[in-house]
Order: structure tokens, then C-alpha cells, then sequence
């Protein structure tokens, strides 16, 4: 029986602007460094998957999960600031940089802020520059699942997040998200060197998976990857195929283009 | 009413042929095939001249029955000998290309052909998974994925990777794009849920074949009501039905060219192989199981004198909703050409005038 996902994680707490962070570790070698989306730190297959080759260090940042109500980051990029300070107390010089969806927006401030720290970003379904009206999903957990994910029966043992912690958290998400189209953010973009990598589910009911192409429009180093069959929360509906892709560009940047696939049959 | 001739590209063969699948390539005989494609444009030029609306052309492998393997080279050849009838390939076997060349193909071929193709992707019929050794259980999921590739490909300004089920790709950014945007009008071809359910969601039209109108009409209603779960309504040209057609002057003419066709496919597996197919191969339509037709010979759903066939396709209007039909007139596979020519004649002249309006 396999175990649940994040079972190998160790629970560790990290201090920075005054705020006690819970982060979950495991792996070794590169540190990579994971923000999590408006729902909370939620391991999945995913992590595992990636602590087999990196160091992960997912963060729940302030205000999320069970830590105490955030009314004090009134702003993302100082979210951003506040987590680029965490990183930094845990030693962290320079680190490879992932955030999900609400996470997206926030790596990429973290990234515009500290250029010389991120080697490279990854964007899982960010939710930085939404279509019009884009709603967050809402509802009872079984809702939200379905909006989430393609597979939300993928979801095994992980916890939906309880709704009272969601509630906790939505005036939070709401004073941080920003508009729909961050014009602030997007003229800063052309200006983020580093390797990036956006990855859309097809199936992506939440963000639309043609707002990666904007990405791609604005930023210099970006790479853009379709993941078939995946909707928003692309590291439970398929997580071998999100490993895989997010590994190799880490490994490799923008040389991941270059095919290592071996086709011999027989020698 | 629509109507579209399917060209198998008639060869005649000059000596009896093996009857298994796969048919021995050494009994090819070249001058029948430079005939068979020879005579493929003074037909075409005949069918544009009756006024049909499309041309098309299918997949198939390993046999003379319909030699077009490479239905992309038979398309383009058609589109540029004729000028304005439009060229259905229907359609590229999805589950055992390179969906990224296809999608590069058909935008090709749709810009030389200004505008004028017509798309249809499907699974492949069962025989044609050991043509490029495809597993059947993966026939179905590597259609799905593939055809969601080919739009994408299409559609998508940016490069962009794939990361797929069965296809992976890092980077994908197509020249040429299609002549028509957003894409050449596209159908899923098949009667299963998977095709139709597939076709709804990414507002493709439907086509499906050779089944009683009840049968297929089956698929075609559970097709519009997918569509309409996806809140959007097909139009009647959105769905295909491709049937045989006997055409004679008389009922009874017709029933008796009924009576000279072979009960039995040209061509069938050996059994051991086909049974094996078809326990791995499983069809449905609208979610209900149906058999693979893997030896017997495909029903023919019109015949009759030209009043009679005027009737069924008002029936088959009503029962099946198809706005084009995709007619064999004369068996596919049959090298009789004499009596294709006439019923081509007799339904160019008495029942395409009177089709028009239904």
C-alpha cells in the first residue's frame, strides 16, 4: 500500500517579518523552493515525485493553513518580501523558485524582486494574469475538487481544506490576488530573466490555459507546456508527467527542448 | 441535403486476388494501379460537374479495396486538379501518426487548397491497428489525446511543449496555420460516447457510417445532446453520414445488383486474429456495445430506384439528422466502373436535384 503523498516530509518552522512559517522538507541536492495556491499548502504526488531529485522546501505561508489570521501583509509583493525573507533565514542563498496558481503571483514577485537569488521559476497554473471574470472556485470541498481538478478522484487520502480555514483565508486572498490583469506586474515582467517554465492542464476549468500564451508573450526565457488531462491542480491529476517535465527543465533550462528519449528496440 | 462522393481510387484487378488481410504485395500489378489513379480525376471532374458538394477520401492500409494509405497524397493530387468542389479527408488514422505532422499537413493542404478542405480524425477501422503495430487497448486514448493535439497545434499562437498521455512534445509552433481559421471545419469520426463526447466538447461535428439510420441515429442524438450539456446547437452540416448506395432505374434493378454483391467482406483477417482483435477492440455507440465489423460485408442503407432513394434520405434526414451524406455509390473495392459511371449519372440527374431541400 502506497503511502500518502508527503508522507517522507519532515515538519519545520522558519521565522521571518514576525511571522512564525511552517514549511514541510524532504529530499536532497538543489534546493527548490514551493508556494502554494489560495487553498493552502496541500502535498501531492507531485512533491514526492520532486524530492526525489531536489531538495523541496514547501512553504505554508502566513495567514494560510493552521497559522494565525494574516491581517498584516496588506500586498503580494510584500507577501513576496516576507517569504523571500524566510528563504533567506533557512540559509538559502539562491534557490529554484516553484508557486501554484495563487503561488504563480507571488514567485513572480519574489522573482522580480530577488533576480540574482531565483536560478529558475516555475509556474504551476499560475493565477498572476487571469481572463476576464476569471471565479475563484467556491462551494463545499466536493465542489471546489471538481473545479480543481480532472481526476479529483486522483485525490485519495488528501484533505480537502476545511472550510472554516477557508474562510480564515479568503479576505487574505482577496486583498493579495490583485486584479484580473495586473498591469504593475506584467510591464515588469519583460524584464525577469530567469529560465521560466509555465505549465497549463488542458482541462484548467479555474485559469483559462490561453493565458499561457501571455506569459510567453511578455517574458523573455519563457517556456509554455500543456499538461493533456490536467485541470488546475496539474501535480494530483497527473503527477509523473508534471515531475518529469518540471525535473528536466530544472536540470537542463532551456536545453529540456532537447529530446533524451531513447527509441532503440533491440541493440 | 449535402452530398459528398468517396473516392477509393477503383483498382482493377487484372488476375484474382488472395482474399486475406493483409493482401501480399507482390500480387500488386503496376499498370492497374496507374490506372486506378489515372482514372480518380476524369471521375472527379464528373462528380464536380453533377454538382456534388465534397470529395473525400479515407485511410486505409495493405489491400487494392481503397488504395489511399496516404489519403494526405490523394487529397492534395484531387485538390489540385479540381477547382471548387471541397476535399473531405476523412481522415487522418489518429492513434498511429505523428498528430503534430498532421496538424501541419491539413494546414498545408488547406491553405494550397484555398480554403477548401474538410477534416475528419478518427480511430481507424479494427483491422488497421497492426498496420504500424498499434496496441488496440491504446487505439482509443491515443485518438483522444492526438485529435486534442492537432487543435492545439492549430490554434495556439505561442510555442509550446505537450505533455501528453502517449505524445510528448517540448516544442510545437506550426507553419503554415490553416487557410480557414480558426481551423478547416472538423469532425469526429465514430459513433462511440468517446467520439461524440469528444466532438461536443470542442464544438466538432460528428460523422458517422455505414449503420442502420436507428443504429447510427443513436450516436447522432446522443451527439447533439452532448452539445447541447456543452451549450452550444450543431448545425445539420455538422454531422456526416457516410452509407453505400445501390442506385438503379428500378427497384428491382437495384435489388438485384443487391443480390451480385459478395456476402462477405473483401479481404478479412485470418481468424485467430480477428477474434483476438476483437476482444481488445471495444466499439459502442453511444456507450452501447456494438461488434467491429471485421469480415462481414458493410450494409448497404440506400437502394432503390430513384424515388425510393429520394424517401430514405428524407428518412435518414429525420432519424439520423446527418446534413451530408458520404456516398459509395457501387461498392468501394468493386473495379466495375461501368456501372459506378451510370449510377453517378442517374443520381447526379434524378436524385441530387430533388435531395437539395431536405
Amino acid at each position: 500500500m502506497p503511502s500518502a503523498p508527503g508522507a517522507a516530509f519532515s515538519e519545520r518552522y522558519v521565522e521571518a517579518d514576525g511571522f512564525r512559517i511552517r514549511y514541510m522538507e524532504a529530499g536532497q541536492g538543489a534546493p527548490l523552493v514551493h508556494l502554494h495556491g489560495a487553498g493552502g499548502l496541500r502535498l501531492t504526488p507531485g512533491h514526492d515525485l520532486l524530492s526525489r531529485r531536489f531538495r523541496v522546501v514547501a512553504f505554508e505561508m502566513p495567514g494560510f493553513g493552521q497559522s494565525p489570521e494574516n491581517n498584516q501583509t496588506r500586498s503580494m509583493p510584500e507577501l513576496a518580501s516576507t517569504m523571500a525573507q524566510a528563504i533567506k533565514n533557512l540559509g538559502l542563498d539562491t534557490f529554484n523558485l516553484m508557486g501554484t496558481s495563487f503561488g504563480g503571483k507571488t514567485a513572480l514577485w519574489l522573482a522580480l524582486q530577488a533576480p540574482e537569488r531565483v536560478l529558475a521559476l516555475v509556474l504551476e497554473a499560475p493565477a498572476a494574469i487571469r481572463q476576464e471574470g476569471a471565479e475563484s472556485p467556491s462551494g463545499s470541498p466536493e465542489e471546489i475538487a471538481r473545479r480543481l481538478y480532472a481526476h479529483p478522484e486522483r485525490l485519495g487520502a488528501i484533505p480537502m481544506p476545511d472550510p472554516a480555514i477557508r474562510a480564515k483565508t479568503q479576505p487574505l486572498v482577496q486583498r493579495l490576488r490583485g486584479p484580473d490583469r495586473d498591469a504593475d506586474l506584467e510591464s515588469r515582467l519583460p524584464s525577469l530573466g530567469a529560465p521560466t517554465l509555465v505549465l497549463f492542464g488542458t482541462l484548467d476549468s479555474v485559469i483559462t490555459p490561453a493565458m499561457g500564451r501571455v506569459y510567453k508573450d511578455l517574458m523573455p526565457g519563457c517556456h509554455l507546456v500543456f499538461v493533456y488531462d490536467a485541470g488546475h491542480g496539474i501535480s494530483t491529476d497527473r503527477p509523473e508527467a508534471f515531475a518529469e517535465v518540471v525535473v528536466d527543465f530544472l536540470e537542463r533550462h532551456e536545453a529540456f527542448v532537447i529530446s533524451r528519449t531513447e527509441t532503440v528496440i533491440h541493440p | 441535403m449535402k452530398v459528398s462522393f468517396f473516392e477509393t481510387a477503383r483498382y482493377c484487378a487484372p488476375q484474382a486476388l488472395p482474399s486475406e488481410w493483409p493482401v501480399p504485395s507482390g500480387a500488386y500489378d503496376r499498370d492497374a494501379g496507374a490506372r486506378a489513379y489515372g482514372s480518380m480525376i476524369e471521375r472527379l471532374e464528373y462528380v464536380e460537374e453533377l454538382g456534388f458538394d465534397w470529395v473525400s477520401v479515407s485511410e486505409h492500409h495493405y489491400s487494392p479495396r481503397i488504395l489511399t494509405p496516404a489519403p494526405i497524397v490523394s487529397a492534395s493530387y484531387i485538390a489540385a486538379r479540381l477547382r471548387k468542389i471541397k476535399i473531405a479527408l476523412l481522415g487522418p488514422i489518429v492513434p498511429q501518426s505523428n498528430p503534430v505532422r498532421v496538424a501541419e499537413e491539413l494546414a498545408m493542404l488547406d491553405t494550397l487548397a484555398q480554403g477548401r478542405l474538410v477534416v475528419g480524425l478518427l480511430r481507424g477501422t479494427t483491422n488497421e491497428s497492426l498496420t504500424y503495430d498499434l496496441n488496440p487497448a491504446e487505439a482509443r486514448e491515443r485518438t483522444d489525446e492526438g485529435m486534442e493535439l492537432i487543435l492545439r497545434a492549430w490554434t495556439e499562437p505561442q510555442p509550446f511543449g505537450w505533455q501528453g498521455r502517449h505524445f510528448q512534445y517540448r516544442t510545437v509552433s506550426i507553419w503554415p496555420r490553416p487557410q480557414q481559421q480558426p481551423h478547416p471545419p472538423t469532425y469526429a469520426l465514430g459513433t462511440s460516447r468517446e467520439s461524440c463526447e469528444f466532438a461536443a466538447r470542442n464544438h466538432l461535428g460528428c460523422g458517422v457510417s455505414y449503420g442502420s439510420f436507428e443504429a447510427v441515429g443513436k450516436a447522432t442524438r446522443y451527439y447533439r445532446e452532448q452539445c447541447a450539456r456543452h451549450g452550444w446547437q450543431p448545425a445539420p452540416e455538422q454531422i456526416i453520414y457516410r452509407a453505400n448506395m445501390l442506385l438503379a432505374e428500378t427497384d428491382e434493378d437495384a435489388q438485384a445488383l443487391l443480390r451480385e454483391q459478395p456476402n462477405q467482406r473483401p479481404f478479412s483477417m485470418r481468424p485467430g486474429v480477428s477474434d483476438a482483435l476483437m476482444k481488445l477492440d471495444s466499439r459502442n455507440i453511444a456507450g452501447e456495445a456494438r461488434a467491429p465489423i471485421v469480415s462481414g460485408a458493410l450494409p448497404t442503407t440506400f437502394i432503390g430506384s430513384p424515388d425510393t432513394v429520394v424517401e430514405q434520405v428524407r428518412r435518414c434526414r429525420d432519424v439520423v439528422g446527418a446534413g451530408v451524406l458520404d456516398l459509395s455509390l457501387h461498392p468501394p473495392g468493386s473495379g466495375d466502373l461501368e456501372p459506378l459511371m451510370r449510377a453517378l449519372e442517374l443520381f447526379g440527374k434524378k436524385v441530387l436535384p430533388r435531395i437539395r431541400d431536405i
